[in-house]
């Protein structure tokens, strides 16, 4: 991954929120997982939302995509190139599908259907987005073929090309060695440094929470609490989200 | 529409196959399968990449129901097709439309279909034998040669081809859909207009070709093509081409069988594409 080094966030926008939530309510199986979620996210932040286990961190970052039902509502605001990129907590596809990861990353990035070929624009892309993430020269590689960590990465490299407007991330850094999580944190914190991307995450990690986050939400089916990580972290709630 | 099949004829007489081959019917079989392999194979490895391989044997049934429906209704059998594709669209779509918003999983919503059209098809087949000989829905059945007609041809020309550049168009997006739904949604992706296109694509390529393979068989065209081929396939791109490659084999194969033979031709259809894919297991392994 990028190996820039990049200074503080650029100074807030005005205007609205790029996210912002008002009293978004979430049942599944008659049980209400996110109670009432009312939360902004500022363009050009890196807000990370942390809990325990079925605190209903996932299935809100669904919900802000569009895949998940709600009541309330939720209201993202474009200003720049409206391009969204997800990192997801899981990548459930069959393992045994013949694909290579530059057909997968081609998928986004060309007209011309994959199955036929790849165009030479699209290739040099996807050469440089692999070199970012750490896995240059494995376009051939199956899809099917890739450890955790290597899934990972790819998918990390396809969200972040263009670089997004809106990135949203489910615990994008399970499956990645101490190495790559930093390079991950130097990576989005250079997307706000340098695109004014706006990040929602979903993390556990303590260490990069106190990297990266400009605000942190815990979250436990309502919103326990909003701050800075210094604020959020170190009460017992937090210990007990994190532990 | 005889141009598009007199060429067979003339390359049977000059290689010296038997006369059988020399038939019209059996050229128009040989051009109908020729333009269904790279329909139904094209197809097929979207099908599995989505898990719609039951979804697809069901459609199969309902084509089934959907001619009896017509024929009940005093359609003539050679103009079944609207019946047919109607009751698939309708089908289809409400299976999707459950299938989305239920909370079983989707394999049990998918068999809950097929019981309903099939006890639906037996029971409307029952009503109208009263009218007509079922000998005479065989052909649609099991898939028969014989009944294959220079407008069955035009038929699967022209549908064959707005289906295929329908997926060709959109063919990235339904493929990033099948791998990941929030990721294609996330840039953009209309994934519910993709699911419900994508049953209304499959519905018509089954029904355009169910004439040539049979209704109760024609799921096996639209799977085992991509069954075999993700055996072998290193790359979509190869898994694209050893499905078309796969279909349009063991089609051909199929027909000259039941030609030579004399059995149903979905069900030669069928043993062929099986023979596929049980020689192309041990080959991929080979290969890996």
């Amino acid at each position: 991954m990028s190996k820039r080094k990049h200074g503080a966030a650029k100074a807030r926008l005005d205007g609205p929120p790029a996210i912002e939530l008002e009293r978004v309510t979430i049942a599944r199986e008659g049980r209400t997982v996110v109670d009432g979620v009312s939360l902004a996210v500022e363009p050009g932040t890196i807000h990370l939302v942390i809990g325990p286990n079925g605190a209903g961190k996932s299935t809100l970052l669904s919900a802000v995509l569009g895949q998940t039902p709600f009541r309330g509502q939720i209201r993202t605001s474009f200003r720049g190139n409206g391009v969204v990129g997800y990192v997801p907590q899981t990548f459930v596809a069959d393992r045994t599908l013949p694909i290579t990861i530059a057909e997968f990353l081609a998928l986004g990035r060309q007209r011309w259907p994959v199955c036929l070929g790849i165009s030479r624009g699209a290739r040099a892309r996807i050469g440089e987005i692999l070199e970012r993430v750490g896995l240059a020269g494995m376009e051939r590689r199956r899809i099917g073929e890739l450890s955790g960590g290597e899934l990972r990465r790819v998918l990390i490299g396809n969200a972040i090309d263009p670089a997004p407007e809106l990135l949203l991330c489910d615990e994008p850094a399970t499956g990645l060695d101490p190495d790559a999580v930093l390079e991950l944190d130097e990576t989005l914190v250079g997307l706000r440094a340098d695109s004014g991307t706006t990040v929602l995450m979903v993390s556990h990690d303590r260490a990069q929470i106190r990297r990266i986050a400009d605000r942190v939400t815990l979250l436990h089916v309502k919103v326990q609490r909003t701050g800075t990580a210094d604020e959020v972290l170190g009460d017992a709630a937090s210990e007990r989200a994190l532990s | 529409m005889s141009w598009t099949y007199a060429w067979w004829i003339d390359f049977s007489r000059a290689v010296g196959l038997p006369e059988a081959f020399q038939y019209d019917f059996v050229a128009r079989g040989v051009v109908a399968i020729l333009m269904l392999a790279p329909l139904l194979g094209g197809l097929s490895h979207l099908v599995v990449a989505r898990r719609l391989a039951f979804f697809s044997t069901t459609l199969g049934q309902a084509a089934l129901t959907g001619l009896t429906i017509g024929v009940a209704v005093g359609v003539p059998l050679e103009d079944t097709y609207v019946s047919i594709l109607g009751f698939c669209l309708l089908v289809g779509v409400v299976m999707a439309f459950i299938r989305r918003h239920s909370r079983l999983p989707a394999d049990t919503v998918i068999g809950v279909f097929m019981a309903f059209t099939l006890g639906l098809g037996i029971c409307v087949l029952v009503a109208a034998t009263r009218s007509f000989n079922v000998h005479q829905i065989e052909a649609v059945m099991f898939g028969s040669l014989l009944t294959i007609t220079d407008r069955d041809l035009v038929l699967l020309l022209v549908l064959g081809t707005l289906v295929g550049a329908a997926v060709a168009w959109a063919y990235n997006t339904i493929l990033a859909d099948s791998l990941s739904p929030p990721i294609a949604a996330a840039r953009g992706a209309p994934t519910t207009m993709i699911e419900y296109g994508f049953v209304v694509i499959v519905t018509v390529a089954i029904t355009v070709s169910l004439k040539v393979i049979g209704a109760l068989l024609v799921e096996a065209m639209v799977v085992v093509p991509a069954a075999a081929a993700r055996n072998l396939a290193r790359s979509t791109r190869g898994y694209l081409v050893w499905s078309i490659a796969i279909a349009a084999l063991a089609g051909l194969g199929g027909l000259f069988i039941s030609t030579a033979w004399r059995v149903p031709t979905g069900g030669a259809i069928v043993l062929a594409l099986s023979v596929c894919f049980f020689v192309t297991l041990p080959v991929g392994r080979l290969l890996r």
